[in-house]
């Protein structure tokens, strides 16, 4: 896997300095379940790799509400999780927390009880909401187990290239 | 018979909890409490290396990774022979002390409060504070948005709930607040575990890595900033709403159960751990005149499986349960097995920790008339947040002492071997009550484990004899006057804190729109 490297926007035109936007790469779900754990998994690849410092790399787990602090310390937030969306086993998805705000049960796509996405939209009750997208992946197995299935297993090289990608285009 | 109605699901937080009562002339008169999802983590713990055993039960929730973690440690402590130091223990301690001062605000304001005031009362406050103002702005565009969420969805507010606008307000401006310091407690563990969530710091025979004076300094900058507001704003709220509006409630003791209360005994006092902050002990039938307060023996708690979905077996000890499923059973109706003490259900959590510990403010509030019960549910969470608070600042000074003498030791380095062959129990007080891990060790590996949680006990079926767990018991004569709007019934369960990741598991998929947005 080759090394990322990336800039961050430390300096406007004008040659003055401002502060870069904290991302946070944040992955989320229960390893013991299979597939379930799969942000885990990508974040823990994640980790081996090289990045500037504004950038994050957070394991999560699965309760929304003991990850307040790591949501209102960022101004860009990457989630990477297993999402029920229908798609065949291993399809990725991409989209952004206000695309689904809309949907009824928008917390609910995500297998955890309390979403992510719930408690972005706590954040939101006191300070400022991150703009904030989700990398989903369909899961196979959410069966108990500490492995990941093959067929989402082999994904991972695919889920970091699409958040290198969502990191240029951040800048 | 009465008419029957089913709430599913009752929880704000993880979990899938079913209560299911029936009503006649407006009180309960029978209740089922059913776990509905699958549980059985434990089983992929068969074979593995036992110091695996702590990191591995962390994943069983994402609510409460660190009590498990810390209790496992503390099973592995027990069958490896291992001693942890003080400096082990301290630090062990103030981990753990910092998971109730941010469970137990967060069960008032977030997971509570909301089912005890007329939240849309807001819109009526006339009032010039400037910063209650802000809150009715950000409520009533909520409203406006259609998108009321966390707030609602909730029942209609019945003659329990509070409506004066100028309470109201507060009330939610620390909703507000508490999640702001919420935010903030998160990272004090962190200073210990080394990262949040999921530790990495505590492990068999103590802790892996020596405090330096920065960590104990930030801690305390942290603790200070959070024991003024639970000192400042969460127990007088408490105390407010228990004593004023919610009095009533208090008095007819709306939540009751068994009266049964049992706590393991949790966080050492000093370094002999004879003195506990949450005492160990049994009471059965509680007389409040006359508190009789039993030992508790580990060698009386069975799990009976008659009324749950798992393979037909007699009531036996933890050390030899077993997770077969069997989903054709008659008489069955939850996944949560019924852990009984001595062939009795208890109640486990923060009302048992303070009665068994016969505390002064506690027992005070039940001298002046308020009964046992989802009031004094929360009270006692309340009264018992600040002993942690306390006691945290007693483990820091005995830390910082410590750490500067020669010969500090965090960590029993002889015994980090797993043993030929062990058993051991740890047992430990997480801020929803008695939690246990069992370990069977054979050829230096895991045999058997087993974790009786706290809900487990709490929402437990019935057992052998039929007799009913305590939700289900603390049900019973619960008014519940208009069977669509059974908000009592969701502030019985809800007093007592539900987290039922841990004690089931299984996953309810949702298929909707997001299909539109994939990328291959």
């Amino acid at each position: 896997m080759s090394q990322l490297t990336l800039h961050a926007p430390s300096y406007k035109t004008g040659g003055e300095t401002i502060s870069p936007q904290k991302v946070v790469i944040l992955g989320v779900g229960n390893i013991l379940l299979s597939d379930e754990g799969i942000g885990v998994h990508v974040v823990n690849e994640l980790s081996r790799l090289d990045f500037p410092p504004e950038v994050s790399i957070v394991e999560g787990g699965t309760d929304g509400f003991r990850l307040l602090n790591i949501i209102t310390e960022a101004d860009r937030l990457i989630v990477i999780d297993a999402v029920k969306g229908g798609g065949i086993p291993g399809s990725i998805y991409r989209f952004d927390i206000n695309d689904v705000q809309s949907c009824p049960s928008g917390f609910k796509t995500s297998v955890h009880q309390i979403g992510i996405l719930e408690v972005i939209n706590l954040s939101g009750l006191f300070g400022k909401t991150p703009q904030t997208t989700v990398i989903g992946i369909e899961p196979k197995s959410l069966k108990m187990g500490m492995e990941l299935s093959p067929e989402i297993k082999t994904k991972i090289p695919r889920i970091i290239e699409l958040i290198q990608y969502e990191l240029k285009t951040s800048e | 018979m009465g008419k029957k109605i089913t709430i599913d699901p009752i929880t704000r937080i993880e979990g899938h909890l079913k209560i299911e009562v029936e009503i006649d002339k407006g009180k309960v008169t029978n209740a089922w409490s059913s776990g509905t999802m699958a549980r059985g983590f434990e089983a992929l713990l068969t074979g593995k290396d036992p110091r695996d055993a702590s990191f591995v039960t962390s994943r069983f929730c994402g609510v409460c990774y660190s009590v498990h973690q810390v209790c496992s440690a503390r099973a592995l402590d027990a069958a490896f022979g291992a001693k942890v130091p003080w400096g082990g223990t301290l630090i062990r301690n103030l981990v753990m002390g910092a998971e109730f001062i941010y469970d137990h605000p967060l069960h008032f304001y977030q997971l509570s409060a909301l089912d005890y005031i007329d939240i849309m009362a807001i819109a009526n406050y006339k009032g010039k504070d400037k910063d209650l103002l802000a809150v009715k702005d950000k409520i009533i565009g909520l409203v406006k948005s259609k998108d009321t969420f966390p707030l609602t969805p909730r029942y209609e507010p019945d003659d329990f709930c509070v409506k004066d606008p100028e309470i109201v307000i507060t009330a939610v401006k620390h909703y507000i607040d508490a999640l702001k310091m919420h935010a903030k407690a998160r990272n004090m563990g962190a200073i210990w575990g080394g990262r949040t969530p999921h530790y990495q710091n505590i492990v068999v025979g103590g802790v892996t890595s020596y405090p330096d004076i920065n960590q104990v300094a930030r801690f305390r900058t942290m603790l200070d900033e959070q024991a003024k507001f639970i000192n400042e704003v969460y127990i007088p709220d408490v105390l407010a709403f228990g004593t004023g509006p919610l009095w009533k409630l208090a008095e007819m003791g709306v939540g009751g159960g068994h009266y049964n209360y049992l706590s393991y005994g949790a966080f050492e006092k000093d370094s002999d751990g004879k003195d506990l902050v949450f005492p160990a002990g049994v009471i059965v039938g509680l007389n409040p005149a006359n508190i009789k307060v039993d030992p508790f023996d580990p060698k009386k708690i069975t799990e009976s499986v008659k009324h749950a979905w798992y393979k037909e077996n007699k009531p036996v000890h933890p050390y030899d349960g077993e997770q077969i499923f069997n989903l054709d059973k008659k008489d069955a109706y939850s996944f949560v097995k019924a852990p009984r003490y001595d062939g009795k259900a208890m109640e486990v959590g923060p009302l048992a920790r303070m009665i068994i510990a016969k505390n002064p403010d506690l027992i005070g509030l039940v001298k002046k008339g308020a009964k046992p019960g989802a009031v004094a549910r929360h009270a006692a969470r309340a009264i018992e947040t600040r002993l942690i608070v306390d006691a945290c600042y007693k483990w820091l000074d005995d830390l910082q002492t410590a750490m500067t003498k020669p010969g500090f030791k965090i960590h029993d380095t002889e015994h980090w071997d797993p043993p030929e062959s062990g058993m051991g129990v740890g047992f430990f007080e997480p801020p929803r009550g008695a939690l246990g891990h069992w370990i069977k060790i054979k050829n230096k590996k895991i045999e058997n484990y087993q974790a009786v949680v706290p809900s487990t006990w709490n929402a437990s079926p019935r057992c052998e004899n039929g007799t009913r767990g305590q939700y289900e018991e603390a049900l019973i004569g619960a008014p519940v006057p208009d069977p669509e709007n059974p908000i009592n019934v969701v502030r019985i369960i809800r007093s007592f804190d539900p987290c039922l990741a841990c004690a089931i598991h299984i996953i309810d998929p949702k298929t909707n729109e997001i299909r539109k947005f994939i990328v291959e």
